[in-house]
């Protein structure tokens, strides 16, 4: 049973008003997921663009402010002092952080909280690089991305690790025997709502890997983050899914996939990938690959 | 050689290499991220090592290996990860390897704020990590002394077998200034030596090691660090006075806000009073005895101001080099607010006869 645009939820618990840049996803995205969640909610940010465009006062639920490197840590610490107070009940422990946090510093303490049965709904935008301090790469930029760290030049043209040894945050989840993990996307906001719903109504610990555009670090019109988000989607460069219970789905089958170049096209970062057939043939077997790979796992 | 406008950032990395460094290992941290953005560009041209760790305490740990392995190298982080890198540090001292830590300081605790303070002062000084160690700890005032001492740094740093920290802030950071560089092109290598992990063909193991369960020989190593540092203490002082020689008021200083403090001294200099400066380059070892001799140049009863972007943490050292001879004031501010020289005049006005 799909979640239906007249049954969302229609209580805002984002602020109007924040300082973000024109376009962010991660705006779109939040405020989503709070809309899902309701007010009895206690937000643990890690650190990261949305601890800075918030300001701690846009979100309209108690916050918890923390480091990239711990919030998993810090919500386990929660949980466990509402428990023994006997004030857990009914409430979300909803833990945001970005992909560098989450795939990068960390991870080890994402796997300890995973790995102990905290009960936290754990949301990762992913904008495929580090954007707090202005566009360094992370653990899941995609494959000759350029970023201020990956440059495009004689030495380097873009980030060099392959598209299948990205880190994939949901398999990782998932290898940790996790209840309920899954891939959405601030393109498709409906099925965001319902990944984050039915997280929500999981005991213990949930994990939503959300990809999200990001104009100001991929080089793009601020007015195309959806755009890029479902062309994502539609190229295979993303793959929208569930694994409930160690029992994979595709939660948004794509029938033809388009070509990688309609998504890369659309942002600077690729545009040294798009100007050169041998170095776009390259992305679109590295994306193939791994969309192969992550179909096969659905059986 | 020319003088070019630089970010100091850059400047920073670009003397780093012209130091001789070419292996750098960093996380992205405002207000320091363009040095490990700029070294990305620049390492690969002069045949060097650029890694993004994943993490500071990575980042530190990879230096402690690069470093054990014989090469020149350093990371860059500000202040929130420099606290994550402490634990390596502690190491490196312990297993007597040299290294280059930049801390571009940016307002704490916690998360703070991404502008300048030099509230990290304690952390810099003190050891920061656990044990027995302590850091050499350079104080540039501008963009051209940060990168004279990088140089520096890394010849302390090799000199004393011990991690050097250059503690600079975010506007030295952040700030562009005409600067020169002394030396061309890329610096010497590491000098050979008879502890690095280099593969033992032809000659013993070496061991990097610091754990020494049998306290007689733990305690032995904390007498051979200390004895570094009682050495680095006799020679390697560094410091600057400036202004009038019997001031009525002196000010003690160091970094972004002694050059203020600097403006403030010229300013009531031209007004006919007598202020003098005295500014610690080497946070540590501090300037004990030369501070104390510019405190016994004044008049009696003439006092001394400690001014600080910080609550307070260097007037202990400049109260242990007064030994209760002066009155020591303080002014200073924290949270990322930077005292203009019109503040620091109006205090010193203030506390003059």
């Amino acid at each position: 049973m799909s979640v239906r645009l007249k049954d969302l939820p229609t209580e805002e618990l984002l602020h109007k008003g924040n300082l973000a840049c024109a376009g962010c996803p991660e705006m779109i995205g939040f405020r989503h997921v709070l809309r899902a969640l309701g007010p009895e909610t206690i937000v643990i940010n890690a650190t990261g663009c949305l601890a800075v465009i918030t300001q701690m006062g846009v979100p309209l639920v108690p916050h918890f402010h923390v480091l990239f490197e711990n919030a998993p840590a810090v919500v386990s610490g929660i949980d466990d002092a509402l428990r023994v107070q006997g004030r857990r009940e009914g409430v979300n422990l909803l833990v945001v952080a970005g992909d560098g946090g989450t795939a990068d510093i960390g991870l080890g303490s994402l796997s300890g909280a995973i790995e102990r049965g905290q009960d936290f709904i754990y949301v990762c935008f992913d904008n495929e690089m580090y954007m707090n301090t202005g566009g360094q790469r992370s653990g899941t930029t995609p494959y000759l991305a350029r970023t201020t760290t990956t440059p495009v030049g004689v030495e380097s043209r873009g980030e060099p690790r392959t598209e299948m040894r990205r880190k994939d945050m949901v398999e990782i989840a998932v290898a940790h025997g996790i209840p309920y993990a899954a891939s959405a996307s601030i393109g498709y906001p409906l099925d965001l709502v319902e990944r984050v719903e039915k997280a929500a109504r999981v005991r213990g610990p949930t994990y939503i890997h959300v990809h999200s555009p990001c104009p100001t670090g991929w080089g793009m019109e601020p007015s195309k983050t959806v755009e890029a988000a479902q062309l994502a989607v539609k190229t295979g460069c993303v793959v929208l899914y569930e694994v409930e219970e160690g029992k994979r789905r595709v939660t948004r089958p794509v029938a033809r996939r388009a070509p990688v170049e309609e998504y890369l096209k659309l942002q600077a970062r690729f545009r040294h990938v798009v100007a050169d057939p041998a170095a776009l043939a390259e992305v679109q077997r590295g994306v193939d690959e791994r969309h192969a790979a992550i179909l096969a796992r659905m059986a | 050689m020319s003088k070019v406008l630089m970010k100091g950032n850059e400047a920073l990395g670009e003397a780093a290499i012209r130091a001789g460094c070419v292996h750098f290992f960093g996380y992205p941290i405002t207000p320091q991220t363009e040095i490990p953005e700029y070294l990305c560009k620049r390492l690969p041209e002069v045949g060097g090592v650029f890694l993004q760790a994943e993490s500071e305490v990575a980042a530190i740990h990879m230096v402690y290996g690069a470093a054990g392995a014989g090469v020149r190298c350093m990371t860059s982080s500000s202040s929130p990860g420099i606290s994550l890198m402490a634990e390596g540090m502690s190491y490196i001292a312990a297993c007597e390897l040299p290294c280059v830590v930049i801390n571009m300081m940016r307002a704490g605790p916690g998360l703070g704020g991404i502008l300048p303070a030099q509230s990290d002062y304690f952390q810099a000084t003190r050891g920061h990590g656990h044990g027995d160690y302590q850091c050499i700890v350079l104080a540039p005032a501008s963009v051209q002394e940060a990168v004279d001492l990088m140089t520096l740094a890394f010849d302390l740093a090799e000199k004393y077998r011990n991690p050097v920290m250059v503690c600079a802030d975010g506007m030295i950071g952040q700030m562009m200034e005409p600067v020169e560089f002394r030396t061309e092109g890329r610096g010497p290598p590491m000098a050979e030596n008879d502890w690095a992990l280099t593969g033992c063909e032809g000659r013993p193991r070496r061991i990097v090691n610091s754990l020494h369960l049998a306290p007689e020989q733990n305690f032995a190593c904390n007498v051979r660090l200390k004895e570094k540092y009682d050495r680095a203490a006799r020679e390697e002082v560094r410091f600057e006075v400036y202004g009038d020689e019997r001031p009525d008021l002196l000010v003690v200083a160091f970094g972004t806000m002694a050059r203020i403090s600097k403006s403030a001294i010229d300013d009531l200099r031209r007004e006919g009073r007598r202020v003098g400066l005295f500014r610690p380059i080497t946070l540590n070892p501090w300037p004990y005895a030369r501070c104390r001799a510019a405190m016994d140049a004044m008049p009696v009863g003439a006092k001394v101001l400690d001014v600080e972007m910080s609550m307070g943490q260097m007037i202990y050292d400049v109260k242990l080099a007064a030994e209760g001879t002066r009155a020591i004031e303080f002014f200073g501010k924290a949270g990322g607010l930077v005292p203009s020289p019109d503040e620091v005049a109006e205090r010193i006005r203030a506390l003059l006869p």
